[in-house]
């Protein structure tokens, strides 16, 4: 981990409100794997005060790195209108990663709306490693338009399924519909692993789907944090193993089991306002 | 046509060295409590030894696991959090995080609490007899079982109480947190003095609430949380500045928004002998000792030799 300062080498608008924007200076995150993130702020003053963070979406031997993002506050915004040259405070790579691509398993790469980076870094390792036949993305998002860099997955040479909700591509309908169809075609043959990042009622839907068949499900879970290293402990979410664990330390990559929000009866519950069970207070 | 001679400083380094509230310290830069982890999380992203000294996330007698989520949101120039003062306590204290303290070479001064008189007097009795530890920082807001969970640090003749007796088990330097959840911060900290405290850390978060007008819901789980960072600024300078022209006879470490070095110099003119860096560590991990390199120059550029000319020199508006 390291913290030091890129500067904005490109920042591109995708469609669906998506930018992509790439770091040049960003050496030190060349062995950053898939599923770790950093942590980003601008020249920005005291407002926005946080760094936001980032799964990575791709990082060059020349040191550019990449992320995927969409406006969704005033952190994000700033970075949408981060010019070529502006300087970003970097501090990465953080938290841990997908599991590495194996000729053992068949990946099915999961990933919903904007938690499409660390499968799209999943895929573009597996395919370095010779091991694009192994895995398969599946994307999903309303829709067409929150489909972005579908050309540049097909060119990694995994299987690329998709879905949106109104059916202007790919399945009609939720991405874990096609996951549930994709594992039928696989039932049986090679043993499968997922992994999975997107919204947390698709990772909820996701670990289900894989408790349900006894498959490794491993999710990338978003939570908000200050820090980013293990110290303002903002990023707790509810888990099976210890009362919490936090994102930006245990994770962001967890098993889906050890997770409440996921391992957990209802989807659409937050976690409970009261402290689990073991807590001191 | 000669150049005119050089008009710059001669290079004698300003005087940043300071003794308050019991301990020596090499400059006046601290790390406030629960933005700093115990230091090891830092260090590789900073000159820890470079610090005038670390004060740890609040230890109680046991281990906590902390509040439920979520437990952070930001807000305009700063933030809002309600962690629950999670952390290792005492035993985890003393064998997992004091170790590495104890090789930084900055002064250690770790922060403590409890729910009960008792739990304060154990904690601070224990960590104050551990070899590493220089100094003890108390947390007074913290909810008061047997009062109904009002805060220990909101009744000047509660906190005085709770400060004797802490005081008559800590043998080394004791600095009390204050809350700004009050209306009279100055009885406050003349509690403290009159019960033999050796300094004052002005001051901990302000409670605040945020709520997401699309989901109608608060943006913590415990509603109300503590807020931090810049926007906190003028409030904690005006606090440290209340106290400090008041007589209160002990040494102030002012905390609220410290971003620069220019916010430190404001610090110490409201009265601060030492201040904390506290949020801005998330923002910019390097903050403190970048103040600290800083600072020097700043001085130097203003014709300051020792940093403690500065201290409560504000001159009149």
């Amino acid at each position: 981990m390291r913290y030091f300062e890129a500067r904005v080498a490109k920042n591109e608008s995708l469609s669906g409100g998506y930018f992509r924007l790439s770091l040049a200076g960003c050496h030190p995150l060349r062995e950053s794997r898939p599923g770790q993130f950093v942590m980003l702020r601008g020249d920005w003053e005291r407002d926005p005060l946080l760094p936001r963070a980032f799964s990575l979406l791709s990082v060059g031997s020349d040191g550019e790195a990449a992320i995927l993002a969409k406006t969704v506050g005033r952190g994000t915004a700033l970075l949408e209108r981060a010019a070529a040259g502006a300087r970003i405070s970097v501090l990465g790579p953080l938290g841990t990663a997908f599991p590495a691509p194996s000729s053992q398993f068949i990946d099915l790469l999961v990933g919903g709306g904007v938690g499409i980076p660390p499968i799209y870094m999943q895929a573009a390792v597996a395919a370095g490693a010779g091991l694009a036949p192994r895995s398969e993305i599946l994307y999903g998002g309303r829709r067409t338009s929150d489909l972005v860099l579908l050309d540049e997955m097909k060119a990694f040479g995994v299987g690329l399924h998709l879905a949106t909700e109104d059916g202007t591509t790919g399945r009609h309908g939720r991405i874990t519909a096609e996951l549930e169809a994709r594992l039928a075609v696989h039932a049986g043959k090679a043993p499968v692993r997922i992994m999975a990042c997107g919204p947390n009622a698709m990772l909820w839907a996701v670990g289900r789907i894989a408790r349900e068949r006894d498959i490794p499900c491993f999710i990338s879970v978003e939570e908000q944090m200050a820090c980013g290293i293990g110290v303002c402990l903002g990023c707790a979410v509810p888990a099976r193993s210890r009362p919490f664990r936090y994102v930006c330390k245990d994770g962001p990559v967890f098993d889906a089991a050890d997770i409440l929000d996921v391992a957990g009866d209802d989807p659409t519950q937050k976690p409970a306002s009261t402290p689990p069970a073991g807590c001191l207070t | 046509m000669t150049a005119p001679p050089s008009q710059a400083a001669p290079a004698v380094r300003p005087r940043l060295a300071v003794e308050s509230g019991g301990l020596s310290l090499q400059n006046p830069i601290l790390t406030a409590s629960g933005t700093f982890g115990y230091a090891r999380e830092f260090e590789s992203l900073t000159e820890l030894g470079t610090l005038g000294g670390v004060i740890t996330k609040g230890i109680s007698p046991k281990p906590r696991f902390g509040n439920a989520t979520p437990r952070i949101c930001e807000t305009a120039a700063g933030m809002l959090n309600s962690i629950g003062l999670e952390n290792v306590g005492v035993e985890g204290f003393r064998t997992e995080k004091l170790p590495y303290l104890k090789t930084l070479g900055t002064r250690v001064v770790v922060n403590f609490f409890g729910v009960t008189f008792d739990e304060y007097v154990s904690c601070g009795e224990a960590l104050a007899s551990m070899d590493g530890v220089d100094a003890l920082e108390m947390n007074v807001s913290c909810p008061n079982i047997k009062a109904g969970g009002i805060e220990f640090g909101t009744d000047p003749r509660v906190l005085g109480e709770l400060v004797r007796v802490c005081r008559s088990v800590v043998r080394k330097p004791l600095w009390i947190k204050l809350t700004p959840n009050t209306s009279d911060i100055v009885a406050l900290a003349r509690a403290c003095a009159d019960n033999g405290a050796d300094g004052l850390s002005i001051m901990n978060t302000i409670t605040g609430m945020a709520i997401d007008a699309r989901t109608r819901r608060p943006k913590i789980a415990t509603v109300f949380g503590g807020l931090s960072g810049p926007a906190i600024k003028p409030i904690a300078l005006r606090m440290v500045h209340q106290v400090f022209r008041a007589g209160v006879p002990l040494p102030i470490s002012g905390i609220g928004g410290i971003q620069d070095a220019t916010d430190v110099v404001e610090f110490l003119l409201a009265g601060a002998s030492t201040v904390q860096v506290g949020t801005q560590n998330f923002a910019d991990p390097d903050t403190a000792c970048r103040i600290v390199r800083d600072l020097a120059d700043l001085l130097a550029s203003d014709g300051v030799t020792d940093v403690r000319e500065l201290v409560g020199a504000l001159r009149s508006s």
